[in-house]
């Protein structure tokens, strides 16, 4: 039952790696930007879908990544080399941030997290080694669009990948689970706050890998671009809009909102607009379908099945 | 009872502000019993089973379980060691299949199994509650009785020395009881000890090695079945009651 949409998964993968051999620049581009957001859509709902722990604080990540990524190759250390400590740096912060954060449930825990993003966009711009306010430029000399290209949709490919994986684990179960029932996941032996730092470690590394290739297509990064409070309010949603918990839900999610993006930058009028509409989304998804446009989809699937049956189907979430 | 309890409670209380819901409770359990926990509404059953399976942490006392202290302990590594407990108020994982329910009992427990052990395990569990024909629906479309035994399944997933039911009978017919008194048997059979706290008095009485029973907190008897229905304490305080009809004969 879920040969469908892996197969849509494949066919979609191969066609954005045999791009570049079609497409041109400016296009190459959005599917670019359409790579980051699966990946930053993707990794934040291994813990804020799956595990159901709603963090606001992602931009966090995906900063120190990038800033992990500009500070060493300034020092001339190859800047995809430095991927490695990013994930690294950001999967040791996420620990230190959970350990207290997790302690904290539902919406108190969300607000923690605003706060520990914002708390980390404002040492960034206050310290002197990161540049402050004023941000870094990556040297002249290491900007390969090919390889940008390449290696944004393949992290993209992986994200989904890992995210399947996790979800039909023994793993995924556990988390699952807290998100049903924390207390009655914890009386039959998952050690919630373990998997809950496991699963916020593994996201956070993902974001910041996300993070440093930002860096590195960009070229120039800022407090006010990587560490934007914006920025985790788009990780937030896309996955909401797409489906919250579920492997397609934020790929679609992520497409939705890079053609949004583009579209809206194509208008000046509405350059600005676009929190606005994902605001105006937002609330349409909760108010008719929590489980975004993959449950719409299963909605409709259901719909069809028992208009051509006379047995209504048996609809399991489990999958 | 041989020299060493499976399982010892001393001097333990649990306190909620101004409630003392546990007043220096004593009392063993051996391996292989089924003991039964009696008492009114308010008595203190469910905060005892909280306690002896480190929902809850007891204000004070000491809980041995195969020889080691346990207060104190999290859920989880309570569950570790070997003791399990199943909720009053049902709580499954709705959005799961019933299989999966228990496989997170069967991943996460004291057996700790993978892949197709594991899947081994739940299969067997769910034939043995009878849930077998529904392992693969969605827990959240299941009737009272089958998440009652949904509860038992998973718990008996973790692979328990001791597993503690709280009011499994809940809500169930007469003829599901008679089943649920059976299942409780074939557990104690397959050579898990039980503790059950249960307000169906003949069903209790009917499968219980012995009764402990709980009055406001504090321990007023404990024995036998046949003892502990005609104390006149225990009489007084819960089965003086008339409607709950016991017949001590004999």
């Amino acid at each position: 039952m879920k040969a469908l949409p892996a197969s849509f998964g494949a066919v979609a993968a191969a066609a954005a790696l045999a791009a570049p051999f079609v497409l041109e620049r400016g296009t190459l581009n959005d599917l670019w930007s359409l790579a980051l957001g699966v990946i930053l859509a993707s990794a934040w709902n291994l813990l804020g879908g799956f595990a159901g722990q709603v963090s606001l604080g992602y931009s966090a990540f995906l900063g120190i990544g990038a800033y992990t990524t500009a500070l060493l190759s300034l020092r001339g250390v190859h800047p995809f080399l430095t991927l490695p400590l990013g994930a690294l740096l950001a999967a040791l912060f996420s620990i230190v941030i959970g350990l207290p954060a997790f302690r904290l449930r539902g919406p108190y825990f969300t607000i923690a997290t605003i706060g520990v993003g914002e708390a980390v966009r404002v040492s960034a711009a206050s310290v002197s080694f990161t540049g402050g306010s004023g941000g870094l430029r990556m040297p002249a000399g290491s900007f390969d669009f090919q390889l940008n290209y390449y290696s944004m949709v393949v992290l993209a490919i992986l994200s989904v990948v890992l995210a399947a994986a996790v979800r039909s684990s023994a793993f995924g179960h556990a988390l699952a689970a807290i998100r049903q029932d924390i207390d009655g996941a914890e009386a039959l032996g998952v050690h919630s706050t373990r998997f809950k730092l496991a699963a916020h470690a593994l996201s956070a590394a993902v974001v910041a890998l996300a993070g440093s290739l930002y860096a590195i297509n960009f070229q120039y990064i800022a407090p006010g671009s990587v560490f934007d409070f914006r920025l985790s309010l788009s990780i937030v949603l896309m996955p909401i809009v797409g489906g919250v918990g579920t492997v397609a839900g934020p790929v679609l999610g992520a497409l939705v909102f890079s053609t949004l993006q583009i579209k809206l930058l194509a208008v000046p009028a509405l350059r600005d607009a676009y929190l606005l509409l994902y605001g105006g989304l937002l609330i349409l998804v909760m108010l008719y379908e929590p489980k975004g446009l993959v449950g719409l989809w299963r909605r409709l699937v259901a719909r069809a099945r028992s208009a051509g049956s006379v047995r209504g189907p048996e609809v399991s979430d489990a999958g | 009872m041989p020299a060493e309890p499976l399982l010892s409670v001393r001097d333990l209380s649990k306190r909620f502000g101004g409630l003392l819901a546990l007043d220096g409770v004593h009392f063993e359990v051996a391996r292989g019993e089924i003991f039964g926990v009696i008492g009114p509404n308010g008595a203190g059953k469910t905060t005892l089973f909280a306690c002896l399976t480190g929902s809850l942490p007891p204000t004070r006392g000491e809980i041995r379980f195969l020889g080691a202290r346990i207060d104190g302990l999290t859920s989880p590594a309570v569950v570790a060691r070997g003791l399990v407990r199943t909720h009053q108020i049902v709580r499954p994982f709705r959005e799961m299949t019933v299989e999966d329910n228990v496989s997170v009992g069967a991943h996460f427990g004291a057996g700790r199994r993978r892949g197709a052990d594991a899947r081994r395990r739940v299969r067997e569990i769910l034939e043995r509650t009878g849930l077998a024909p529904r392992a693969t629906i969605s827990a959240g479309t299941l009737t009272i009785g089958e998440l009652k035994r949904l509860e038992i399944a998973r718990a008996l997933a973790t692979e328990p020395t001791a597993i503690c039911l709280d009011e499994v009978m809940g809500g169930l017919n007469p003829s599901e009881i008679v089943g649920a008194m059976a299942l409780i048997r074939s557990i104690r059979d397959a050579g898990v000890t039980v503790l059950m706290i249960e307000h169906h008095v003949h069903a209790v009485v009917g499968v219980s090695d012995r009764i402990l029973v709980l009055n406001f907190g504090q321990r007023i008897a404990e024995g036998p079945p046949r003892e502990i229905v005609r104390d006149p304490e225990v009489v007084a305080a819960y089965l003086g009651d008339d409607s709950v009809p016991v017949r001590a004969d004999g």
